[in-house]
């Protein structure tokens, strides 16, 4: 009876596996979706002042950003608050203060009101790289396509894994319902010698199928869920630093029970694999 | 439609290898029949028993059971067919894991009885069987000649029209065997057609019932056997 549910667990933990993996990935490209749908329709730009820039240097970047009616807001971060802030994220608060002067830049964010043409922020851009005390203009936009292209290329991995790694939930699930019809097979013939239909056979070893499948739903379950415990901390404080709150999309109350019903499905498919394949031909005495 | 009447007309068997386990054979079961099927090992006589519970196909001819050519029959009326035929072994094929109750039990839940209803047949077939009392022991648990006997109350229990055995006293003592052909003796006399293949010459001839005799696939003989008196010392 141990050996049997140490097999079962064993099936549950890889299908588990297997339905985790293209769970998570799916996940993270929706919840990367947001995002960008979220910024996309409202870029921005930083601007990184040299050391050697003055007062009035940043005053007057300032200013002409903020004569813009295409920017929306625009916020200063000074060189002790952006060292104060890299304290705070790093965690290198103690070597920190050894420095003997704050290598870090002032900066600038700008946020483009919604729906700015891109000739319109590149031409804002080209401006204010050529003032003076400006070492370097970030345009979120570039940045932004890249997210874009990452999420894409998550989406089309997640879907290749979901196929690869649902074919093996299938093939192991239909591995161990095998198993257990060669562990019944003098059963199953007296069964047929009275006069089972085949469903009447069949039957017991779609159950297993599915239980295999739903077990491993529960684990992918689980498992997603550990994950995102686990990286919560570190990726709300990365958002943090771009001041973005942690929204967890997708996973709800749906989501769980698709990966259940996903489960059980490809466990049955594994079970229907092995009964057609064992079944088919099974003698008689 | 005669219930357990078995025609073969004109049926050969030959097996991939060439082998050919029966020969254009041509027999009448009527029903309600008993007959022992003899021959040496390699005669035909388990083949004949698995075309008639399809376990083969036969190669040429056709089988008959109640006017139906069960050669053809589409395999979604299969199981219904052998729900109507009990089948007794030699080595009875009995389920280690399952107590003799539901052994015996299987083909009524197989055909949908309820659980009242398998109790109310079951309980009078290990009795016919002389196996009362014994319902919640394991096959482990009984002699050999219990096993046998609870295998024919498995194969009497849904109450067959036809009634096959391949060997069944093969392990068994001479009491012991001619009890178990008794049994079948009396399955008989209620109208089931019954058909025994048997090794045991000696015992079938004590039954005066008809005999026929296979030798590679053929039949070579087929009737009753008369008892031959011993004589006076010459």
């Amino acid at each position: 009876m141990s050996a049997r549910l140490g097999t079962s667990f064993l099936v549950w933990l890889v299908v588990g596996i297997a339905l985790a993996l293209p769970a998570g990935l799916w996940l993270v490209q929706i919840n990367m979706q947001a995002m960008t749908e979220d910024w996309q329709g409202r870029p921005g730009l930083s601007v990184y002042f040299g050391q050697g820039a003055t007062a009035t240097n940043i005053a007057e970047a300032k200013a002409v950003l903020e004569g813009q009616n295409t920017i929306e807001s625009v916020r200063l971060i000074t060189a002790d608050e952006a060292l104060l802030e890299f304290k705070r994220l790093s965690g290198l608060g103690d070597a920190l203060e050894l420095l003997e002067e704050n290598p870090l830049p002032a900066s600038m964010r700008a946020q483009f009101a919604e729906g700015v043409d891109g000739g319109v922020v590149d031409g804002l851009t080209g401006r204010i790289n050529v003032l003076p005390g400006v070492q370097e203009v970030v345009v979120e936009k570039t940045w932004l396509e890249r997210l874009n292209d990452i999420s894409d290329v998550i989406s089309r991995l997640s879907f290749v894994l979901a196929v690869l790694f649902g074919l093996g939930a299938v093939l192991v699930t239909a591995s161990s319902v095998r198993l257990a019809i060669e562990s019944r097979l003098e059963e199953l013939r007296v069964l047929k010698l009275v006069g089972a239909t085949g469903g009447q056979v069949r039957r017991p070893f779609l159950y297993f199928g599915a239980v295999y499948g739903f077990g491993g739903g529960v684990i992918a379950a689980m498992l997603i869920v550990m994950t995102i415990l686990v990286i919560e901390p570190p990726l709300q404080s990365l958002l943090g630093s771009y001041e973005q709150v942690l929204e967890l999309a997708g996973l709800d109350a749906r989501f769980l029970i698709i990966l259940l019903l996903v489960g059980g499905a490809l466990g049955v498919m594994g079970a229907l694999l092995a009964v057609r394949q064992r079944l088919k031909d099974l003698e008689l005495f | 439609m005669t219930l357990g009447h078995i025609e073969l007309q004109h049926v050969t068997k030959r097996f991939d290898n060439g082998h050919e386990a029966l020969s254009d054979v041509t027999m009448v079961f009527p029903e309600g029949s008993m007959t022992f099927l003899t021959g040496h090992s390699g005669a035909g006589k388990s083949t004949f028993l698995k075309l008639l519970i399809r376990a083969e196909m036969p190669t040429r001819g056709k089988i008959l059971v109640n006017e139906v050519n069960i050669a053809q029959m589409p395999e979604s009326r299969l199981p219904r067919y052998r729900q109507n035929i009990g089948v007794v072994f030699q080595d009875h094929h009995l389920l280690a894991s399952r107590t003799v109750f539901d052994n015996v039990a299987m083909p009524l839940r197989v055909a949908g009885l309820s659980e009242k209803d398998v109790a109310r047949r079951v309980r009078p077939a290990l009795t016919t069987v002389e196996l009362d009392g014994k319902e919640g022991l394991y096959p482990r648990h009984l002699s050999t000649g219990e096993q046998q006997r609870v295998g024919i109350a498995r194969a009497v229990v849904s109450r067959p029209k036809i009634l096959l055995a391949d060997e069944p006293t093969g392990n068994l003592d001479p009491d012991l065997s001619r009890h178990i052909m008794e049994l079948f003796a009396r399955f008989n006399q209620v109208g089931t057609t019954v058909i025994v293949a048997s090794h045991d010459i000696a015992l079938i001839e004590s039954m005066g019932v008809r005999l026929l005799h296979l030798e590679n696939g053929r039949i070579v003989s087929d009737g009753i056997p008369i008892l031959q008196e011993a004589g006076p010392p010459s």
